[in-house]
Parts: structure tokens; sequence; C-alpha cells
């Protein structure tokens, strides 16, 4: 074989002497660590097998299921009631409502092309830790258990959106409980590798250690399709604290965790529109998810 | 094998389809046909239609990385590693442990492969307490059940080239495809069949699927609509012309069997096999439809 042939000759995977270190790097005031001259961007290190198995496998039968064939172009959506002509001088400035209320839920579906086929975008990731109003200092178990989750960090491999494990604060006042800015849970979106990584070790060695664990309960037939979560292609779950000692990376040193908290794992994806939750629901399962109706 | 000898009388099968879909009264529609001469009932070729199951193993192994893709990973993860965001060692090992014994050597290791053999200098340690570390290492890998065998990557099956198996070309997409009696000669194709009047599409194809190959597996048919069509030309003037309706199905478990009294052989095959065994028309018709990976 090549690679055969390759490695007499020179390694792929080796490299040569570190030039000697004439001047050292700058090092940032911000953080002490030394800066390179160049602004470097990490890529993809390590072949990814969920990445392969969407391209391979999930794509194409994503794109068979989800189809939906349509004829020329589609016709611009229908004016349910009037509303003010802008243009005409005499209600120029008048307040303009919506038609009919909000149409968020009544958007139709993008129409089907081999770009849009649905696809994972990202997994958010996040935990409110209540104790934490009282101190914050009880919000570092739950820093470390993300970080150990998911080896994010900020601005990690040099990508500026990267932004690691991120600290929620509380928005608005509620009565003797919070305050604005008060730090009371963390995040982590996981995007391209990681997210990958994350998933598969969700799949093989969570879920199925679960005791109780059958799948994630679909709504009933009933409930209503055009709610804002029913076109917005996410789907979310949640973990209880006592799931996360099956993660390996917490396994490894449970002791060192004072308490475990559970978190609630949005998967992000692209549908968008009518049907958007079904195409979502139709990608996490082919990642193994299961799901089951009650 | 009822779906064949329905298929075989089409002009029967024809004025039946028009019974049930016609608007006026059955009674002028019977008296519009038998106004017809007969030459020109003849010359109406109809068209019949047939489905067919493209039955799919998915890969089972993870590709290997092209030379290039090694050489872009190593890269960059000599550069990540270079670059990463410090790392929490004392909260993740207990000071002294054997873990943590492991994971420094390890980590040495790893350095010394991304940036040379002199990027990392040796801990000043007493020669006894290293020999003592390593062996203690060498004891947990022992045990953690590191260093055994793994199964090779090509199998068995691979070696003898047997076709058969579901277990051959482990990294690439296989379709079964079918050897079967047609006039005479043998042909390669997908299990096919025709439909029954009441039948949607996509369940003839399952049926027609085990009508040819047998029930002992177990297949799951991806979607309700068909993934591409192939027109046969018919090989008279008096045939009728019959377009093949194909649709994608995966095997979860089982294995084919030459089950229907047409079919001589099976064999699960790539898709560069797949066009060494078919004929030119009808690769042209599903070369789209099959995986290049």
């Amino acid at each position: 074989m090549s690679t055969a042939a390759a490695s007499t000759t020179r390694s792929l995977v080796r490299f040569g002497r570190a030039p000697r270190v004439i001047k050292h790097l700058r090092k940032s005031r911000r953080t002490g660590l030394p800066q390179p001259h160049v602004n470097f961007v990490t890529r993809e290190f390590a072949p990814c097998r969920l990445e392969d198995h969407y391209h391979n496998t999930l794509r194409d039968n994503l794109m068979y299921m989800t189809y939906k064939h349509e004829v020329g172009v589609r016709p611009p959506p229908r004016q349910i009631r009037l509303t003010f002509d802008p243009n005409d001088p005499y209600t120029k400035n008048r307040y303009n409502p919506p038609v009919g209320g909000s149409q968020l839920g009544k958007k139709p579906a993008p129409p089907c092309m081999p770009e849009n086929v649905v696809r994972l975008e990202k997994i958010q990731i996040h935990a409110m830790v209540k104790e934490a109003v009282a101190n914050k200092g009880n919000l570092l178990g739950a820093i470390m258990m993300m970080r150990a989750l998911t080896g994010e960090t900020y601005q990690g491999g040099g990508h500026h959106a990267v932004e690691g494990i991120q600290i929620v604060r509380g928005k608005k006042s509620v009565g003797g409980w919070l305050r604005p800015g008060v730090p009371l849970g963390v995040k982590v979106d996981l995007r391209g590798q990681s997210m990958y990584d994350f998933l598969g070790t969700l799949v093989e060695f969570v879920l199925p250690r679960l005791r109780d664990f059958n799948g994630l309960v679909l709504p009933p037939q009933s409930s209503s399709v055009n709610t804002p979560s029913a076109v917005s292609g996410v789907v979310s779950f949640g973990l209880p604290a006592n799931a996360m000692v099956f993660f390996p990376q917490i396994e490894v040193n449970v002791d060192a965790y004072p308490k475990l908290t559970g978190m609630h794992i949005h998967f992000v994806t692209n549908a968008t529109g009518q049907g958007a939750q079904d195409k979502a629901r139709a990608l996490v399962s082919g990642f193994q998810i299961p799901f089951i109706r009650r | 094998m009822l779906s064949r000898t329905a298929l075989k009388s089409p002009n029967a099968r024809a004025v039946s389809l028009r019974r049930a879909f016609a608007t006026e009264p059955a009674t002028s529609t019977s008296k519009a046909v038998s106004e017809l001469p007969p030459q020109s009932r003849l010359k109406k070729r109809r068209t019949v239609i047939a489905t067919s199951v493209i039955l799919n193993r998915s890969p089972i192994l993870t590709r290997t990385p092209t030379l290039f893709e090694q050489a872009f990973y190593a890269y960059q993860a000599r550069i990540r590693r270079a670059l990463h965001n410090p790392f929490p060692y004392d909260f993740y090992f207990k000071q002294g442990s054997l873990l943590e014994t492991r994971f420094n050597m390890e980590e040495r290791k790893r350095e010394r492969q991304a940036f040379g053999p002199n990027f990392v200098s040796e801990d000043v340690v007493d020669p006894e307490k290293a020999a003592a570390d390593k062996a203690a290492v060498e004891q947990l890998a022992l045990q953690e059940g590191e260093g055994e065998e793994l199964m090779p990557r090509k199998h068995a099956a691979d070696l003898s080239d047997d076709f058969k198996s579901l277990d051959r070309r482990g990294k690439r997409n296989l379709y079964l495809l079918l050897q079967v009696e047609e006039d005479g000669n043998s042909v390669w194709r997908f299990p096919e069949g025709g439909i029954e009047q009441d039948d949607f599409l996509h369940q003839a194809a399952q049926k027609d699927l085990h009508a040819e190959c047998g029930s002992h597996m177990d297949t799951w048919m991806v979607g309700r609509s068909p993934i591409g069509v192939y027109k046969r030309s018919p090989k008279s003037t008096a045939e009728a012309e019959q377009i093949v309706f194909f649709f994608k199905g995966q095997i979860m478990a089982g294995q084919a069997q030459t089950y229907g009294e047409l079919v001589k052989d099976f064999a699960w095959l790539t898709k560069e096999e797949i066009e060494k065994h078919v004929e030119k028309d009808y690769w042209d018709g599903v070369k789209d439809i099959l995986s290049d990976h």
C-alpha cells in the first residue's frame, strides 16, 4: 500500500526538530499566556465517526424521508387582512400591525433542496445551580463538570467565536430571590467535532446505563403543530444529577465534585418552518437517541 | 409471486384500472372500448408499473483517512497542542496517584511525538522510583485490558471474496443485487416486482422484496416515496413499456435468500462492482442513486 511506501521515505505524522527559540513570545497581559505573532485557527484534528455516519448514511436517508415535491415557484402568502398602505401619505406614520397575530408558527418550511437537508448545527448544554444565588462559589462544580464533559475552553483552537463555558446571569429581578446580573448557571455551545464527540459519549455510555429511561417522550398527537417550539427545529431534553456519573469523564473522579447538577441538552438543527421538529427528531434518532410515545 | 402473474396480462389490468378511476358510468366506458377497432387497441401500448428495492448495508467500519488527511490531522493536532489553554491537572488527578503518574508519562510521550525528542526534559527522579512507576503503570494497563489484539479491519469474507457475506467491505456501502432468469438468459438486477391494484408503491416494494429474497431479514424502508425511476425499453413493439420505481431500504439483521422461482443467485456489491454486473442501460438508470462512499 502507498502508506507503507510513504513511511519508508518520510513520515506524514512526525515532524522534524522544532526550531531553536531565539526570542520568546509576547505574553498576553490578560491571561499571562504566550501570544503567537499571527492568528492561528485550528481545524479538525482527528477523523470523526459520527460526522462520517451523517454524510454517508443519514443525509441521504433524511433527504428521502423529508422530501416534499413542489412544482414551480411558490405563490406569495395570502393577505388575510388588509394593512395600511405605507406609501399612502394619509397613513404614512400610522402603526402598521402585523396581520393576524404572530405568524411564527405558520411559517412554511423552505423548499427541499440538497443544501438544506436537515443537519445538526450545534448542541447546547446548560445547567442552573440554585445555590449559586446565595454563594457564587457553588458554580465552580458545574463549571468543572462542563469543562470535563466538553473540553471546551475560551477561544479554544484560536476560534474567536468559541466561547467555552459561559456563565448565565439573572436577567430580571424576582422578589426576594434573584437580582439582575447574579450568576446562577453555566452553558456551553458545542459545534463541529466536539459536538459529535459529546453526542457519541451520551449515546454510548450514558443513555444505555440510565435505569428508567426508555426514550424521549413524544408529545401526544393532538398537540399543536404551530407553536414556536414545533417550528424551530430543536430537540431538547434533560438529564438528572444522578445520570452525570455515567459520563466516563466524570466517572473517573466523581469525588472531586462536591455536588453534581443535572443539565439540559438542546440539539439545534437547521430545520425551520412547519414540521421542523419532526425533521429534527428524525435526525437525532438517526444518531441513536431513542423516542417513545406515551 | 402473485404480483408477477398480475403483470402478465397488462390489457386486462388496464381495463380494470380504468374502471376504478372512471368518472363516467361504467357502461359508457365499456361501450367506448368495444367500439374501437381491435387493431388500434393492440397498437396502443400501455405502460406497466413495477417497484424495486435498493437494499443497502451501511458502512460498519470507519473510513481510513487518506494520506493527506493523516498529515493534515497530525499538523492540526500539533498546533492545537502548542496553543491549548492551561489544563487544571490538580483538579483531575490526586497528587501522587497512579493515574497522575500514567497521565504524565503518556503526556511526555505525546509531547515528544509532536515537538521532537529534545522538547521535554526528563524529570529528575531517582531511577528506582522511575522503574517502580513504570512497572505500576504497566500493571494498570494489564488490568484494564490494554494491548489486546484488535479485530482486523479486513474480514475473512474479503480475503475469500465471499460476495454473499454482509461482513465484506466494511468501509463501503453495499447493495443487494440478484441474478435472475429473464427470457432464457440470466441478468443481474435489484429485487423487483409488479404491483397489485390496491397496493401503495412502498408496500408493493416491500412485498416484492420478500417474494424474491425471503423474509429472513430485518429491513426498513426509507420513506414512502420513490428515490429514482428507470424506464425499461420494451424488447418488441407488442410488449408494454415498463417503468420501475426504486425505493431505498436498509438491512438491519438477517440475510437474503434465493427465494423466488426465477432468482438464481444474490450478491452484496459496492457501486463499482455493480457496474461490472449489470447491463449498460440499467446502469445508466441506477448509477446516480448509489453511494460513492
